[in-house]
C-alpha cells in the first residue's frame, strides 16, 4: 500500500513540478483542473487496486502513468490548448482503463466473437478509406459529429483480438503443417486462407490510404505474433522476402514511397525541403546533447513539424537530454518486457497469445516511431503511446493495457486459488 | 514459450540498439549537426543572448550589439571594410563567416562561465563572450582602401607567429541593413562580394616558382648554376615561353628569380623530377586542410585535391611556373611567405588572439604554433636572397621601400581564355628580420609588378612604421 501511494505520489510530484515549470498560456485555469483530476484519478485508482485486491503487475501501471505523465507535461510544453484537451483524453483512458481492468470477468470471453473481430478491423478501414479525410498525408481520419477520431487505432484492437482468437484455434495446424511443400510442410489453404485474406485487406487498405507506419506496425504484428504461436522461425524466414518484395514494388511504384526512402538516405541534400523534418527532429535531438537544454528551453518545440505528435520524441530528447531520452526508453522497455511476462505466465494459451501481441504491438510501435525520428529507419509517423498527442491512440492504449493488467490480474488470482485447491480441507 | 522469450530478446536488443542512435545523434554528432548551416539553433538562441562584440587587437569595434528598449541591433561600425571576412548574422539569412564560426563564443556556449551555464540553465537573458582579433583595423584600412574598385584579395601575416595581421577581400557588402540588401548582393554572380576571394583559388603563376626552388636545391642543382634564356624553350615537345618573349641570356638561380626566367624554372623542375617537386609542394602545405578557425579549401597541384603520386613531364615544367593546373589561395600564399619569412617554419594561421567573458577575464589565449616546415633554414635563406634580388634587380621592384629591404615576387598567371592575367604580389620585410609577410592578388589586373605591387607596398610600409604585433 505504502510503496503504491509512494510511486503514485512520485509520478505525480514530477509531473507538477514540469507543469510549475511551464507557461501555461490562455487556458490556465481549466488545465489546472484537468490536472487535478488527472492526479485524482491516478489516487482514486491506487486506492481502489487496493480495495479490490489488485494482484496483478505492479510495475506496469506506475511506468506507463509516468510516461503518461511525461507526455502531458511536454504537451504543454509544446502547446497549452492541445494539451487542454490531450488531459481530457487521458482522464477518460485512465477512466476506461479501470473499467477494463474491473468489469471483465472473464477475458476470455474476448475471444467468443471470434471472425466478428476481424470484420470490425476490415470494416472500420473500410468506412475510413470511403469516408475518411487526410491529415498529413495519409487518409487515416474520420469525422464524427464534429470530433475527428483515427479508426485505424481501434483497428489495432479488433485487430489484436482477432489474431489471438485465430491463432489460439488453429495453433496445432499452424505449428505443424498438413501440405509438403519441399522440405517444409506448410498448413493447408483452409487453415491459412482467412489469416492471409485478414492480412491482404488490413494491409492492403493501409497503403490504399497512405499510412505506411501504421501498415508496417500492423505486419511486425501479424508476423511476430505467428512466430511466437507457432515457434517456427520459417514463418519469419518467409516474412522477410514477402517484406523486401512488397517494400521494392511499393518503391517503384509509389512516388512519396520514394520520396521518403530519398529523405531517409540522405536529409542534408535539401534540409528545407523535402528533408526538413528529418533534419529539424535531428538539429534538436543534437542539440540535447547529454543532459538536454532544460524544459521549456529548447527549440524543438517550434522548429520540429508535427512535435506535439509523431515528433514529440526529438523534443523530450532535446529538453531532456540522452538523459532523460534514456529514462523514457527504458520506461518503455519496462513496459513492453512485463508484458512478455504477462504472458508467460499467463494460465490460459488465449492470454498467454493476447499478452503477448500486446507486447509485441506497443514494442513495435515504440521502436518504429523512435527509430524514424533518429533516422536509423525511414520516417513513417504513427504517435509514441501516450506520450503523442492523439485521443484515439490514447483511449485504444488504455484499453489494451486494461486488457493485459486484467489477464495478469485473473492469472495471479487463479494462481493463488489452485495454490489452495489441494489445502481446502486443511483449513 | 520459447517465441516469446526470443521475441522479447530481440525487442531488448532492438532498444539496445536504439539507445546506440541516441548516443551517435546527441553525443558523436552533436556539434556537427550545430554547425549545419539549415541548423537554426544558434540564431533562435541568440534571442536570449545578447551576442559578444568583434574587435580588432587595439580595441577597435568591428561588430558590436546595442541594446536599445528589448530590441537588439548588430552594428559593424567598419562598414564593409572586413567583409566577408567578418560575415553577418541575421535570423533570415543565417550566419557566416566569422559571425558564424565563432557563434559558440559570441553567445557565451562554448566554455560558458558558472553564470552563463546558470543563465543558460533557466533561459535567462545572457551575454555572450567578446572575441579579439589579431587582425590591426589600421592594416586592414590600407589594404582595403588600396584594393578597392578591383576584384582581389590581401592578406597580412606576422611570420613569426601566424598572427593575421589584415584580409581583405573585394568586392565586398555592407553587413547593416543586410536584409534590405540581400537580393542585390547574390544577384551579384559575376564578382560574388559574400565570397571571400582570399579563400578562392586561383592559378599562382610566377609566385609558385619560390615553392619549385625547394624542389630545385633538393634535386641538386646550385644557386650559381647558369642557364642560357632565349626566350624559349622546349621540353618534351611543349613550348615555354617568356613573358613577352624576353631573352635574358645566362641566368644564375637568383637572377632567374628576380627576373621570373619561365624556362630556367621548367628545364630546372623537369630535371630535379617529378618526386621532388611533389615532395616540396607537400611541405608547403598542398594537398593538406590549413589549420584556422575559418575554412579554406585545400590547394592543389593537379585537378584532384589529393597530391598526386606522379606527374607528367609536360605538366610537371607548366606546373614548376605555376601553371598547369595548379591552384592556391591568396591565404594559403600569404602563408608560404611567411613560412620563408620565417626560415622555412610556417606558423599555424590564426584569427582570434583572445575570448573575453562579459567580466573581462580571458577565457581562451591563441599561442604560436608551428604548422609545418617546409624548408631548411639554408633553403629559406637562398629563396630570400633571390627575392631580395626581385626586389633591387628584377621584376619585383615596385614593391621596393626607402631604409627598409623587401623580399618579393611578382607573378602574372594565366587563368585560362582570352583575359588579362591575375596579378600576383607576394612578399615580406625586413629581408633580414621579418615582421610581415603579404599576398595581394589583383584578378585580371595586368602584372603582379604593375598592379599588385603598390598594394602591397603600401600594407607593409604602414606596418613597418608602426612596429607592427604591438600595440
Amino acid at each position: 500500500m505504502i510503496q503504491r501511494l509512494t510511486s503514485r505520489s512520485l509520478i505525480l510530484g514530477m509531473m507538477w513540478i514540469g507543469l510549475g515549470l511551464l507557461k501555461w498560456g490562455g487556458v490556465k485555469n481549466q488545465l489546472l483542473w484537468q490536472a487535478l483530476v488527472f492526479t485524482a484519478i491516478v489516487l482514486m485508482g491506487s486506492l481502489m487496486e487496493q480495495v479490490f485486491h489488485y494482484q496483478g503487475d505492479p510495475y506496469i501501471l506506475p511506468a506507463v502513468q509516468a510516461i503518461m505523465a511525461l507526455g502531458l507535461v511536454f504537451v504543454v510544453r509544446i502547446s497549452p490548448e492541445i494539451a487542454l484537451r490531450q488531459f481530457w483524453w487521458a482522464n477518460i483512458g485512465l477512466l476506461l482503463f479501470y473499467a477494463v481492468l474491473w468489469m471483465i470477468r472473464d477475458y476470455r470471453q474476448l475471444g467468443k466473437f471470434r471472425y466478428l473481430w476481424g470484420l470490425l478491423a476490415v470494416g472500420l478501414l473500410l468506412v475510413t478509406l470511403l469516408f475518411g479525410s487526410a491529415a498529413g498525408g495519409a487518409k487515416s481520419w474520420l469525422h464524427l459529429g464534429g470530433i475527428g477520431i483515427e479508426p485505424e487505432e481501434f483497428v489495432k484492437l479488433a485487430l489484436l483480438l482477432f489474431m489471438a482468437t485465430y491463432l489460439e484455434e488453429n495453433e496445432e495446424l499452424l505449428r505443424v503443417g498438413t501440405v509438403q511443400w519441399g522440405r517444409f510442410s506448410l498448413p493447408d489453404s483452409r487453415t491459412l486462407g482467412p489469416f492471409i485474406i485478414m492480412v491482404a485487406f488490413v494491409l492492403g487498405i493501409l497503403a490504399a490510404q497512405k499510412s505506411l507506419g501504421t501498415a508496417l506496425v500492423f505486419y511486425m504484428l501479424f508476423v511476430l505474433m505467428l512466430y511466437v504461436v507457432t515457434e517456427r522461425s520459417l514463418y519469419l524466414g518467409i516474412s522477410l522476402p514477402i517484406f523486401l518484395l512488397t517494400g521494392t514494388l511499393g518503391y517503384m511504384l509509389f512516388r512519396h514511397v520514394r520520396v521518403r526512402v530519398m529523405v531517409w538516405m540522405n536529409p542534408w541534400q535539401d534540409p528545407t525541403g523535402g528533408g526538413y523534418q528529418i533534419a529539424q527532429s535531428l538539429f534538436a535531438i543534437g542539440g540535447g546533447k547529454i543532459l538536454g537544454t532544460g524544459l521549456g528551453n529548447g527549440i524543438g518545440a517550434s522548429t520540429v513539424p508535427a512535435a506535439s505528435t509523431d515528433f514529440i520524441f526529438s523534443v523530450i530528447a532535446e529538453e531532456l537530454g540522452f538523459a532523460g531520452a534514456m529514462a523514457v526508453l527504458v520506461l518503455f522497455l519496462i513496459v513492453v518486457m512485463r508484458a512478455f511476462a504477462v504472458s508467460l505466465r499467463a494460465k490460459d494459451r488465449f492470454g498467454q497469445i493476447l499478452a503477448a501481441g500486446i507486447g509485441i504491438l506497443l514494442g513495435t510501435e515504440t521502436l518504429i516511431i523512435l527509430a524514424g525520428v533518429t533516422k536509423l529507419l525511414p520516417l513513417t509517423g504513427i504517435p509514441l503511446p501516450w506520450v503523442s498527442y492523439g485521443g484515439s491512440s490514447l483511449i485504444v492504449h488504455f484499453i489494451l493495457l486494461g486488457v493485459l493488467l486484467n489477464i495478469s490480474n485473473a492469472t495471479a488470482v487463479s494462481y493463488r486459488s489452485t495454490k489452495n485447491k489441494g489445502r481446502e480441507y486443511a483449513t | 514459450m520459447r517465441g516469446v522469450r526470443r521475441v522479447a530478446l530481440g525487442m531488448a536488443f532492438s532498444f539496445f540498439i536504439l539507445s546506440l542512435g541516441l548516443v551517435y545523434w546527441q553525443v558523436v554528432q552533436a556539434d556537427t549537426l550545430l554547425k549545419n548551416n539549415a541548423n537554426r539553433r544558434l540564431i533562435l538562441m541568440e534571442s536570449r543572448v545578447t551576442r559578444g562584440g568583434i574587435f580588432d587587437r587595439n580595441g577597435e569595434i568591428i561588430a558590436q550589439t546595442k541594446v536599445s528598449k528589448d530590441k537588439k541591433v548588430r552594428e559593424y561600425p567598419q562598414g564593409e571594410m572586413f567583409e566577408p571576412l567578418i560575415g553577418y548574422s541575421t535570423v533570415q539569412l543565417g550566419a557566416s563567416g566569422l559571425e558564424g564560426n565563432s557563434a559558440d563564443w559570441l553567445l557565451g556556449i562554448k566554455d560558458a562561465t558558472t553564470t552563463q551555464a546558470v543563465q543558460q540553465l533557466f533561459a535567462l537573458p545572457r551575454q555572450g563572450d567578446d572575441v579579439v582579433l589579431t587582425l590591426d583595423s589600421r592594416l586592414q584600412s590600407i589594404a582595403y582602401n588600396a584594393l578597392k574598385g578591383k576584384m582581389g584579395a590581401a592578406v597580412a601575416i606576422d611570420p613569426r607567429t601566424g598572427e593575421v595581421l589584415a584580409l581583405v577581400s573585394q568586392p565586398s557588402f555592407d553587413p547593416t541593413n543586410l536584409e534590405q540588401d540581400w537580393k542585390d548582393i547574390i544577384s551579384r554572380t559575376q564578382d560574388r562580394p559574400l565570397e571571400n576571394h582570399a579563400f578562392s583559388l586561383f592559378p599562382p603563376g610566377s609566385i609558385m616558382k619560390v615553392v619549385t626552388s625547394a624542389a630545385l636545391f633538393r634535386g641538386g642543382i646550385n644557386t650559381t648554376d647558369l642557364y642560357d634564356s632565349t626566350g624559349s624553350a622546349i621540353i618534351n615537345g611543349q613550348v615555354i615561353n617568356e613573358q613577352n618573349g624576353r631573352a635574358f641570356g645566362w641566368v644564375n638561380y637568383n637572377m632567374a628569380l628576380a627576373d621570373s626566367c619561365n624556362a630556367y624554372f621548367a628545364t630546372f623542375g623537369v630535371q630535379a623530377g617529378d618526386k621532388n617537386f611533389l615532395t616540396a609542394v607537400k611541405g608547403f602545405g598542398f594537398g593538406q586542410k590549413i589549420p584556422f578557425e575559418l575554412n579554406v579549401p585545400t590547394s592543389s597541384i593537379t585537378k584532384a585535391e589529393k597530391i598526386p603520386e606522379n606527374l607528367t613531364t609536360n605538366l610537371l615544367a607548366a606546373s614548376a611556373f605555376g601553371q598547369g593546373e595548379v591552384l592556391v589561395s591568396p591565404f594559403h600564399m600569404a602563408l608560404i611567405t611567411a613560412g620563408i619569412a620565417n626560415h622555412g617554419v610556417i606558423m599555424a594561421p590564426h584569427l582570434v588572439e583572445r575570448v573575453l567573458d562579459p567580466a573581462q577575464t580571458v577565457v581562451y589565449e591563441q599561442k604560436p604554433q608551428p604548422w609545418l616546415t617546409a624548408l631548411t633554414k639554408e633553403e629559406a635563406d637562398k629563396i630570400t636572397s633571390a627575392m631580395v634580388t626581385a626586389v633591387t634587380d628584377g621584376t619585383a621592384a615596385p614593391g621596393a621601400l626607402p631604409n627598409v629591404q623587401v623580399a618579393a615576387k611578382t607573378g602574372s598567371a594565366e587563368p585560362g581564355g582570352n583575359v588579362l592575367t591575375h596579378a600576383w604580389y607576394i612578399a615580406f620585410a625586413p629581408a633580414e628580420a621579418p615582421q610581415i609577410a603579404v599576398a595581394v592578388l589583383v584578378e585580371h589586373g595586368g602584372t603582379g609588378g604593375g598592379a599588385a605591387a603598390p598594394i602591397a607596398r603600401q600594407i607593409i610600409q604602414e606596418a613597418l612604421s608602426q612596429k607592427v604585433g604591438e600595440k
